[in-house]
């Protein structure tokens, strides 16, 4: 009895052991994700590195964007960041220009040209990584939004092809809005209404005066079109208030609203929530110019990430030619690579060619004004503009004008 | 045999020792992160993270110009008072109808109470499905009945009222529970004497009823009022502060000064000023109450 209490004793203390000399071994990279990004393919990626480094586990957090940022600032402000995270577009040089990021450059010097890197990217998702000379993110999902149109309402109101320009997409939103359905459902969120900006041949800032534009004619222009659509033409409902991009997906997929603008992430729940619906991908609009907001998401390795190694090795796996093809294919994602654009399988996909298509005009608003450091102040005073126009009314000239004024008195503060 | 003095230090010095774990709890979690706070609220930038240079009190006088803080905090006082009123009326009504011997009161009670234990993120998923201007039952409804539909949420006169309607909804239940238990500790007696005396029903509501649960009353009114002052997740979870800022409330805006404008001593300094601005209207509410307190 003595003795199988002895043997057990020592059994337990063997057993504890062994348990605290695994626990020194084992390693955990931690990386933060969009929840909406968790692709299989990526899975399979994480699960191989597991495999290639033995006592590596890589906790996986999903979260969206926003909970994301919130831990993400704390994180920070403890100097105990993850190792790896996905960033929705602006953070890396928001956060690289606050020295809170390590450097890619050594990294990609001595990898660079094996995973293709720059030269395989898109030459603007190169620079929207970098901060001077200095590179600290990898852009993962390239995406523009463009317009996405149900194929059978428009036909039903005489237009056997999409619009190509602002009044014949005026034309079919009013023939198409009846009996409580909508021509167009826009989005409450102010990247939204870039693409209009642009295709009219305005802009969002002025390096040379480091002032704002979003109050020049064109830009006035842009955003009153889209609000007479709503309060003067009756064809368009004024956005869904909230933090969430799906109003008008929502809307789309109910086959209540014949034309949205949205990019690749829309296209599963569009599928899914509506197998029977008839709808197609258009090129973006040309008034003065075709023109659309590039996006997309990054990977960045915080500087006081404990295993930046381990890191930088899963970037790499997540970036590859492979692993683009294989998770933008059964997702809809379209990727930054131009040997994923001039792929025969992503060529061939009904889906991705047409989006991809408008990558090549596709432009980084926002990249220039990101350098000031005060990107986000002045888009929360957009946002609100363009809440006023949307929701109240207002005079786009007066509104627009009063918010550049603002933004540049902002701009101007040191 | 140990003085008196002996034993009272001893007993004093023991009662300080057990104290040392929730001293150093407060200490740590509590005192600490507030401390930082002020001290993060005297710099321009980004204190605790990034570069920031000393500003003094600038972010305090920026605060008191600053429109959109105005706005937010008129906001908030019209969401908390009108949220908190419209909780502590139909709540007392139904604790006066439902502490009496009613059939089936106890399942009642348990329907408007079941909201209340709901976390935030399911209440907020409902009624944004419920409340969806084209696909939401309410509409639904209203098409029906042949009267216009609404964009509740999204519509900017109507999205304030409908979100305190929400969190009225949703913690009716908790202050008819808290008002029930005190119904019910007021001795029967005051009421029989009462009635000797011919007075009516709703004559003994007003005047036993009203006046005894003002404890209870000022008790409920504060601790919802603060939780309405500091909420957080009702904008963020049913508008995100729209339709153009008009669910915009004082905390929505010191969170996205913080974590989305990244300028981390201005909302630092916000949020010192609604710890004075909760501090002052507590006062105000304790003295208002004060004066109508019957123990």
């Amino acid at each position: 009895m003595a003795k199988s209490k002895v043997r057990a004793s020592l059994m337990l203390a063997a057993g504890a052991l062994a348990m605290m000399v695994g626990s020194a071994n084992a390693e955990t990279l931690t990386v933060y994700w969009n929840a909406g990004h968790a692709y299989d393919t990526y899975a399979q990626v994480i699960k191989q590195f597991e495999a290639d480094h033995p006592g590596w586990t890589v906790n996986w957090e999903r979260f969206q964007w926003p909970d994301l940022r919130t831990k993400l600032v704390a994180d920070f402000s403890v100097k105990n960041p993850p190792d790896l995270v996905e960033e929705p577009g602006g953070w890396v040089q928001e956060f690289g220009q606050q020295g809170l990021l390590t450097p890619l450059n050594d990294d990609i010097a001595k990898d660079g040209a094996a995973m293709g890197y720059p030269d395989d990217w898109q030459e603007y998702t190169v620079k929207r990584n970098m901060v001077g000379d200095d590179y600290y993110g990898v852009q993962l999902h390239l995406t523009c939004a463009t317009l996405v149109y149900n194929t059978d309402m428009l036909k039903a109101a005489g237009f056997d092809a999409p619009p190509k320009n602002w009044q014949e997409f005026r034309e079919a939103a009013i023939a198409t809005a009846k009996g409580g359905k909508f021509g167009f459902a826009p989005n409450p969120v102010v990247s939204y209404y870039w693409p209009w900006i642009y295709q009219n041949g305005g802009d969002y800032y002025d390096p040379a005066t480091n002032k704002v534009t979003f109050d020049s004619p064109e830009a006035i222009e842009a955003i009153q079109f889209v609000s007479d659509l709503i309060h003067k033409d009756k064809a368009a409902p004024v956005p869904v208030a909230g933090a969430d991009y799906e109003g008008p997906q929502k809307l789309f997929t109910a086959g209540r609203a014949a034309m949205i603008i949205t990019g690749p992430w829309d296209v599963g729940p569009i599928k899914t929530g509506n197998p029977n619906l008839k709808w197609d991908i258009a090129p973006s609009l040309t008034e003065k110019a075709q023109g659309t907001q590039a996006g997309g998401t990054s990977l960045f390795i915080p500087k006081d990430a404990k295993h930046p190694a381990e890191a930088w090795d899963l970037l790499k796996r997540l970036v590859s030619l492979d692993t683009e093809i294989a998770a933008s294919i059964p997702n809809g994602m379209t990727m930054p690579r131009k040997s994923w654009a001039s792929d025969a399988k992503i060529q061939a996909d009904p889906v991705l060619g047409k989006f991809g298509q408008c990558l090549s005009y596709a432009h980084d608003i926002t990249a220039e004004i990101r350098l000031t450091g005060k990107s986000a102040p002045i888009e929360q005073i957009l946002q609100a503009a363009i809440d006023d126009i949307m929701y109240n009314d207002k005079p786009a000239k007066d509104v627009l004008t009063a918010a550049a004024e603002q933004a540049n008195k902002l701009l101007a503060d040191k | 045999m140990p003085s008196l003095s002996n034993w009272k230090t001893r007993q004093a010095l023991t009662a300080y020792a057990l104290l040392i774990p929730a001293i150093a709890y407060f200490a740590v979690y509590f005192f600490y992160p507030i401390a930082v706070e002020l001290w993060a609220s005297f710099f321009r930038g980004q204190p605790l993270i990034g570069e920031a240079s000393f500003a003094g009190l600038s972010n305090y006088m920026t605060a008191f110009q600053d429109p959109r803080v105005q706005k937010a905090l008129a906001t908030t006082l019209i969401f908390a008072i009108g949220a908190t009123t419209l909780t502590l009326l139909p709540a007392l009504g139904l604790a006066a109808i439902l502490a009496g011997p009613i059939k089936g009161s106890t399942w009642i009670r348990a329907v408007i109470f079941f909201p209340y234990i709901i976390s935030f993120v399911i209440v907020a998923l409902m009624w944004k499905s419920l409340l969806d201007p084209y696909s939401g039952i309410l509409n639904n409804v209203l098409m029906a009945l042949g009267l216009p539909t609404q964009s509740w949420l999204s519509t900017p006169s109507t999205a304030l009222p409908t979100m305190i309607g929400v969190v009225v909804w949703k913690d009716v239940g908790y202050a008819m529970l808290i008002y029930i238990a005190a119904i019910q500790g007021i001795p029967s007696s005051l009421y029989e004497a009462a009635g000797l005396d011919g007075a009516t029903p709703r004559q003994m509501f007003r005047t036993i009823t009203i006046p005894l649960l003002t404890p209870t009353t000022l008790f409920l009114a504060v601790t919802i009022m603060i939780n309405h002052l500091q909420d957080v997740s009702a904008p963020f979870l049913l508008t995100n502060g729209g339709p153009a800022d008009a669910t915009r409330l004082y905390s929505l805006h010191v969170y996205e000064t913080a974590f989305v404008e990244l300028n981390i001593g201005y909302a630092s300094a916000l949020s010192f000023l609604m710890f004075l601005i909760i501090l002052v209207i507590t006062f105000l509410q304790f003295r208002v109450f004060r004066r109508q307190v019957a123990y």
